[in-house]
């Protein structure tokens, strides 16, 4: 699928740099922004940097400043790869060699500061308007790739669940967890945690607290399959959950369920968040939908774990068909502390596809 | 995307090593004329604002604000919440949250009056931040503070060597921990990564040469197929923000592979000696085990947390021999591809 995949992110792109009138597209990336050199070169980037230069013909160069990663991407060989350790003075000579072309450049505000700087003659527009629709809406063939990615998350899940045990530090769950992705072959998984009661205010990377009863474990898992990501978010208890717990999930559970139902073509983020937030405020629960308690409450997923759009009340983004998004109503809640459920999906017509299918529920460990 | 292990212990990094740290870089920030340096950071490029804060991003970005007195700013745009996470796990400097990470440093930058302002990696500063600053800090001028940055750094203080020597035990213990009875390259490697996360490796990469009949490259574990006649493990890995790497090849020959443990055993008992001709000592040193067919050293560099500072076409600029350092060898041994990787210099 990573071939079919390719070639059609491949075809996109140069139809869009057509339309557009660029002759040069310039892409950067590391291993946290990492879609948009994917995106034309399928080369998942793990250490150092990159620059991919897009020419109208589609024909590629991938300028890399770490060596060994030069040698993996050189495996795949479908476009050239040069090792250069001044990543920007070998893209400014590769530029320059090809002449004053019309040079586009994304993602815009992360481009290193010397490539736009210092040469008078080398104009670059911002290229969002080529490669960010690109990125949001994806074509059926990078869809089959979310849907797998999803699956994994299931899967993921199930692990966790079973990981989640008393006396277990957060930190060995998280590594049950990426030695079961790894050995699926995954080579990605973003992953925070969250262990306790009513003091946990959100979701970290682990510290090293041993899980005990009573407490909620948070989680969100973003394993990706050949570099498009699918999140799932989950709670559980250990041991048997309390009343105020059940109760606190409900109205996640009836947020969640009323976010997907406004999923369909052409409204907008807003209206999905909106649909979110208002179970909340029904319960008296509208404080903990702002900025001081959540960050989204979802956000679309691709060769990026966290794009655009931001579900959010204020995201006037219209949904399209082929965005896949997670739909997650996660917050603090006064009573029993941070709480976490989100399923991913896929914008259709008339509606959505969803994509994860582990259950919906409150789910406990018990305590032996 | 760090998910192992973060957080702060004073034992191994007592904020009186990071007070140290940041005097000699201020004394060397006013030997160069800065009002201010500002160093970013974000997962792939975190070694510079760790050196100085104990903290790496484990997503998303930040930009670190060093004025020529007074607290460091660590400014993220990550969420007011997991502001308070920060704090509990990054031993020095102030945290504040923004959408606008450079536009909060101006800010900062205008109340100081500062003007000459030193930015490590320029050239790879992100263009974003950097317009904002000097669209927003009246008379700023942007000075590239690599070499300033590298005249500090360059050396390795008894705090970074003793989570050097943690994560270098747990690189070992990952490396040691690959499955032989299996063809299938993901199962050799499956358990290296649960060893280095249960260890509390805050980071593990952990890659195969699947056939060094065929290639060198190491690659993920989703390019991962069978292992051929000989093959490699690479970890890659850091424990609380110093990362190492630990690289150990294998074959299926039992002679082969007594060669290839030799060679390995040979490459664990290097000391770095006389380091003026580099190629000429590494091959003395694997002399009558295999012929040296290549070699990369990598040392931390500005935001790198490693980068390669010399290797076996004669380039070493930037390269501290009494730092430690990540030696990566390529030999012939019998006709057949050796590759190790080690820690150096502890």
């Amino acid at each position: 699928m990573s071939r079919e995949a390719s070639s059609a992110r491949k075809a996109a792109l140069k139809d869009a740099m057509q339309r557009e009138k660029i002759e040069v597209l310039v892409l950067f990336g590391n291993n946290w922004h990492a879609d948009h050199l994917r995106y034309a070169t399928d080369f998942g980037i793990q250490e150092g940097q990159g620059i991919a230069l897009v020419r109208e013909d589609g024909t590629t160069t991938l300028i890399l400043d770490d060596p060994a990663e030069c040698e993996r991407a050189r495996l795949d060989g479908s476009c050239e790869t040069i090792f250069a350790p001044g990543l920007v003075q070998e893209a400014k000579r590769q530029l320059a060699r090809a002449g004053n072309h019309n040079i586009a450049a994304a993602p815009y505000h992360l481009l290193p500061y010397g490539l736009l700087h210092g040469e008078k003659d080398l104009r670059v527009q911002d290229g969002a308007a080529i490669i960010e629709r690109l990125l949001m809406t994806k074509m059926e063939v990078e869809i089959a790739a979310v849907r797998q990615a999803a699956a994994l998350a299931d899967e993921g899940y199930a692990i966790f669940r079973q990981a989640a045990r008393p006396g277990r530090k957060d930190y060995e769950l998280v590594a049950e967890m990426e030695s079961f992705f790894r050995a699926k072959g995954v080579p990605e998984n973003f992953m925070i945690v969250g262990v306790g009661g009513q003091e946990v205010r959100g979701m970290a990377p682990p510290g090293g607290k041993i899980l005990k009863a009573g407490d909620m474990v948070t989680t969100e898992l973003t394993p990706c399959y050949d570099g498009y990501y699918a999140q799932i978010c989950r709670t559980l208890v250990v041991g048997e959950p309390s009343e105020a717990q059940r109760k606190a999930f409900n109205v996640y559970l009836e947020a969640m369920i009323a976010g997907i139902a406004a999923v369909k073509t052409g409204v907008t983020a807003a209206d999905v968040a909106r649909a979110e937030n208002d179970v909340f405020r029904k319960y008296g629960l509208g404080d903990y939908v702002t900025s001081e308690y959540t960050r989204v409450r979802g956000h679309g997923m691709g060769l990026f774990p966290d794009q655009k759009p931001h579900i959010l009340e204020d995201v006037n983004i219209r949904l399209e068909t082929g965005m896949t998004l997670i739909v997650h109503p996660n917050t603090y809640h006064p009573e029993v502390g941070y709480l976490v459920l989100g399923d991913s999906l896929v914008v259709r017509e008339d509606g959505h596809e969803l994509l994860c299918g582990t259950a919906r529920e409150l789910f406990f460990n018990p305590v032996q | 995307m760090r998910r192992g292990l973060m957080a702060w212990d004073q034992a191994e990094v007592p904020k009186s090593a990071l007070e140290q740290r940041l005097a000699v870089l201020r004394a060397v920030m006013k030997d160069e004329g800065f009002d201010a340096l500002v160093l970013y950071t974000n997962i792939a490029r975190g070694a510079s604002v760790w050196w100085l804060t104990g903290f790496t991003p484990y997503w998303n970005e930040g930009l670190l604000h060093v004025p020529a007195q007074g607290e460091m700013v660590f400014v993220t745009a990550l969420s007011k919440r997991v502001a308070e996470w920060i704090e509990s796990v990054m031993p020095a400097g102030r945290v504040v949250t923004t959408p606008k990470p450079a536009a909060l440093i101006s800010a900062g930058l205008v109340k100081d009056g500062a003007k000459r302002i030193g930015v490590l990696e320029l050239d790879d500063f992100p263009a974003g931040h950097a317009k904002i600053i000097l669209e927003t800090v009246p008379g700023a001028q942007l000075v590239d503070a690599t070499f300033a940055f590298a005249r500090v750094r360059s050396g390795s203080d008894a705090v970074e060597r003793g989570l050097l020597l943690k994560a270098d035990a747990l690189a070992r213990a990952s490396c040691a921990a690959v499955e032989l009875s299996t063809p299938d390259a993901r199962a050799f490697m499956a358990p290296c990564e649960t060893v280095a996360r249960l260890g509390g490796a805050e980071e593990c990469f952990a890659l195969a040469s699947t056939d060094l009949g065929a290639s060198r490259a190491a690659v993920r574990t989703e390019a991962m197929g069978a292992l051929g006649a000989t093959f490699a493990a690479r970890i890659s890995l850091a424990y609380k923000g110093a990362w190492t790497r630990h690289a150990r090849s294998f074959a299926r020959d039992e002679k082969l592979q007594e060669a290839f443990d030799a060679a390995h055993a040979r490459l664990m008992n290097f000391k770095p000696t006389d380091m003026l001709n580099l190629s000429a000592v590494l091959a003395k040193h694997f002399e009558g085990l295999g012929d040296l067919v290549d070699f990369t050293i990598e040392q931390p560099r500005g935001s790198y947390p490693l980068a390669a500072v010399a290797n076996h076409a004669g380039n070493a600029e930037g390269f501290n021999p009494a730092a430690p350092f990540v030696l990566d060898v390529e030999l012939q041994i019998k006709g057949a591809r050796w590759l190790g990787a080690h820690l150096v210099g502890l």
